[in-house]
């Protein structure tokens, strides 16, 4: 604990620097950019700007690519309570009460109780990061490669089994992006694989650009499919607002802690952001004696789903920097980001690179609560974006999309690849198939490969070794249980049923 | 929509399929030192297989039982989509010639003026503003040699 708070306040001495806190500022304005502009959120706003970060140090470089995220997720809400547009999937809940509490007169109110929702969330989930990461990591320390395997099993799993979405689909999209992560040479044998004996597959598929195509340009159609209409409301935030919503958060406590303890325990699990937000808000519609004023403008309504989702955006450092696994598509991208350093996200990051691990965390404080006082002070002017029309912002969107995909290799072929993921993604979204999980396989494919076939290589040939070991049984097991849990859940059901 | 469902499962297991002879080509049992490269990708297809066809044959009699069900796009819009995919893919064919930010200052002249009907002043600005900031922040600060395709570098002296 104590060693704990002394690796912080090095931290802090490492975000303090002058570079560093300027790298601060304008990543967070840069990502609060991105999540007001529709099209584009933290996954995709991250994956664009990662060629500029290349010629940072590397500890500013990740400082940067964070401060995009936490913008977004302040950004997002904006959008989502102004306009009725969710800039981001887990901004959607906002919506239900914020844009009716906007309407009805009091925008301002809404945004305060909002941003300090998201404040609060972030707290809670920032002090589990800091001093919970690194018990997890000394733990993944001990991890195998039977182990590591297992723990991606967990995570795909809990996409399939918990998602929301149809399980075969996800089962599809999953193995879709393994497959597509082991196209090119292969890391262990150097073979080429599914290359056909082309040349262009020989470079494989990069995930960012994937995540370019999917994410950015699949947005892209979406919106222009369903004409974009804007009818905001304008806003200016006064010193009133503040004061208003710093009484009405107080009257809501039940609300704050139970948006803010769902978003941690959601924020570990793959995706977490978007299930946690919509599980907080209906957790506290639930519970509260008024659910029928819920969607009208009630502030509970905006506390609890903006305190998970912040929460939960939080705590999915957790999984990323300790085991390597990332709790989001943007933490996938942001992992892609700590590769591109030649930085192997895991345990190992606690032990060889402390000042690079507590610099990062004591960011999440700094740039947290400076984005607060950013987004209050400016919320009406980034308000102000999206009220350019959609035929200007939309082209220059398509274009920083193929200045990203390019420079991710400078690689022409990268840019064809965008747009067909762009077609693919837009499909994807129609049909119901998930994509965060298609990225996150996309991701991790030549990690999960190495270390299953490391895992079968010590167990002489026979994949029983993921269930004899005594740390990997209990996830392989776990994972197995979330796998079935479409087909259990019912099954349990009855049995219940037929108890009562 | 179900019609659409249908066609994109079957592109899934025909995708399968090609990847499974891959790794049969490659060996997917036991190597000389261990699974053999085609190992990991072989169950993956076999399994991107089985699933996919289970998706097919629920889209399929659902689509026997109440026919095609919506479609896929609302009318109207696809027209709207292929005003941005053509376009876009005619940038990314002239970036091979022009380079980038030349293909792009013409895309989004011509996006903004022919499909959003959005003034002249304003698309000149735009058009060339932005092009010429992104050119200067990448190339000349950054120092990221974005393409320049085969004239591009005869264009842009600077």
């Amino acid at each position: 604990m104590v060693e704990d708070l002394n690796n912080l306040m090095m931290g802090f001495s490492v975000v303090m620097q002058p570079y560093n806190l300027m790298v601060v500022v304008v990543g967070l304005i840069l990502g609060i950019i991105v999540g007001v502009l529709p099209g584009l959120g933290g996954a995709n706003g991250v994956a664009i700007l990662i060629p500029i970060v290349v010629t940072m140090p590397a500890t500013s470089g990740m400082i940067f690519l964070c401060m995009i995220y936490w913008g977004a997720l302040y950004g997002g809400s904006i959008t989502s309570i102004l306009f009725n547009i969710p800039g981001e999937p887990w901004a959607v809940a906002a919506t239900f009460d914020g844009y009716p509490m906007a309407k009805g007169g009091q925008p301002g109110k809404a945004l305060v109780l909002a941003f300090l929702a998201h404040g609060a969330g972030v707290i809670v989930g920032v002090v589990v990061l800091t001093f919970f990461a690194p018990i997890l990591a000394e733990f993944a320390l001990r991890f195998g490669p039977a182990e590591v395997f297992a723990v991606m099993m967990l995570t795909f799993s809990a996409f399939v089994g918990l998602g929301g979405k149809s399980p075969l689909k996800t089962v599809t999209a999953i193995l879709f992006g393994f497959i597509l992560a082991s196209v090119g040479m292969d890391i262990v044998s150097g073979q080429l694989r599914m290359t056909y004996g082309t040349f262009v597959l020989m470079g494989g598929f990069h995930f960012i650009v994937a995540v370019i195509g999917l994410f950015g340009l699949g947005e892209i159609f979406l919106t222009v499919e369903e004409g974009l209409k804007v009818e905001g409301i304008k806003v200016w935030i006064g010193l009133k607002d503040i004061r208003d919503g710093m009484k009405e958060i107080i009257r809501y406590p039940k609300a704050l802690i139970m948006g803010t303890l769902i978003g941690c325990w959601m924020g570990f699990k793959p995706g977490g952001a978007t299930p946690a937000s919509f599980m907080a808000y209906g957790f506290c519609k639930q519970a509260s004696a008024n659910a029928a004023e819920f969607g009208k403008g009630v502030p509970a309504g905006i506390i609890a789903p903006e305190a998970a989702a912040h929460a939960a955006g939080t705590s999915a450092t957790i999984p990323m920097i300790t085991l390597g696994i990332p709790g989001s598509p943007t933490m996938a991208v942001i992992m892609g980001g700590l590769m591109i350093f030649g930085l192997q996200p895991g345990p190992m990051l606690f032990v060889e690179h402390k000042d690079f691990v507590w610099g990062l965390i004591a960011s999440t404080w700094v740039g947290n609560v400076l984005g607060f006082f950013v987004v209050l002070a400016f919320a009406p002017i980034f308000a102000s974006i999206l009220r350019v029309r959609f035929a200007i912002f939309m082209p220059l969107i398509i274009y920083v999309c193929a200045i990203g995909a390019y420079a991710v290799n400078n690689r022409m072929m990268d840019v064809y690849y965008m747009l067909m993921f762009g077609v693919l993604g837009y499909l994807f979204k129609k049909l119901d198939y998930p994509i965060a999980p298609m990225v996150l396989a996309l991701v991790l494919g030549d990690m999960a490969e190495q270390s299953m076939r490391q895992a079968m290589i010590i167990g002489h040939g026979s994949p029983l070794v993921f269930f004899t070991l005594p740390l990997a049984l209990p996830l392989m097991v776990a994972a197995i249980i979330i796998f079935f849990w479409p087909v259990i859940a019912p099954w349990k059901a009855k049995l219940f049923a037929k108890k009562a | 929509m179900r019609k659409a469902e249908i066609w994109v499962s079957l592109a899934f297991m025909l995708l399968g399929v090609i990847v499974i002879a891959d790794s049969i080509r490659l060996g997917f049992m036991w190597g000389r030192t261990g699974p053999a490269s085609g190992f990991f990708p072989f169950y993956l297809a076999v399994g991107m297989v089985i699933s996919s066809v289970i998706v097919f044959f629920n889209a399929f009699t659902l689509y026997k039982k109440e026919g095609a069900g919506k479609p896929l796009m609302p009318p109207g819009a696809l027209k709207s989509i292929l005003w941005v995919v053509i376009p876009s893919a005619a940038m990314v064919m002239l970036m091979e010639f022009v380079g980038l930010h030349i293909a792009a200052a013409l895309f989004l002249g011509f996006y903004m003026r022919a499909v959003g009907k959005i003034g002249w002043t304003t698309t000149l600005l735009v058009g060339i503003i932005a092009p010429l900031s992104l050119y200067i922040t990448f190339d000349k600060l950054f120092l990221i040699p974005l393409p320049q395709g085969l004239w591009g570098g005869y264009i842009l002296r600077f």
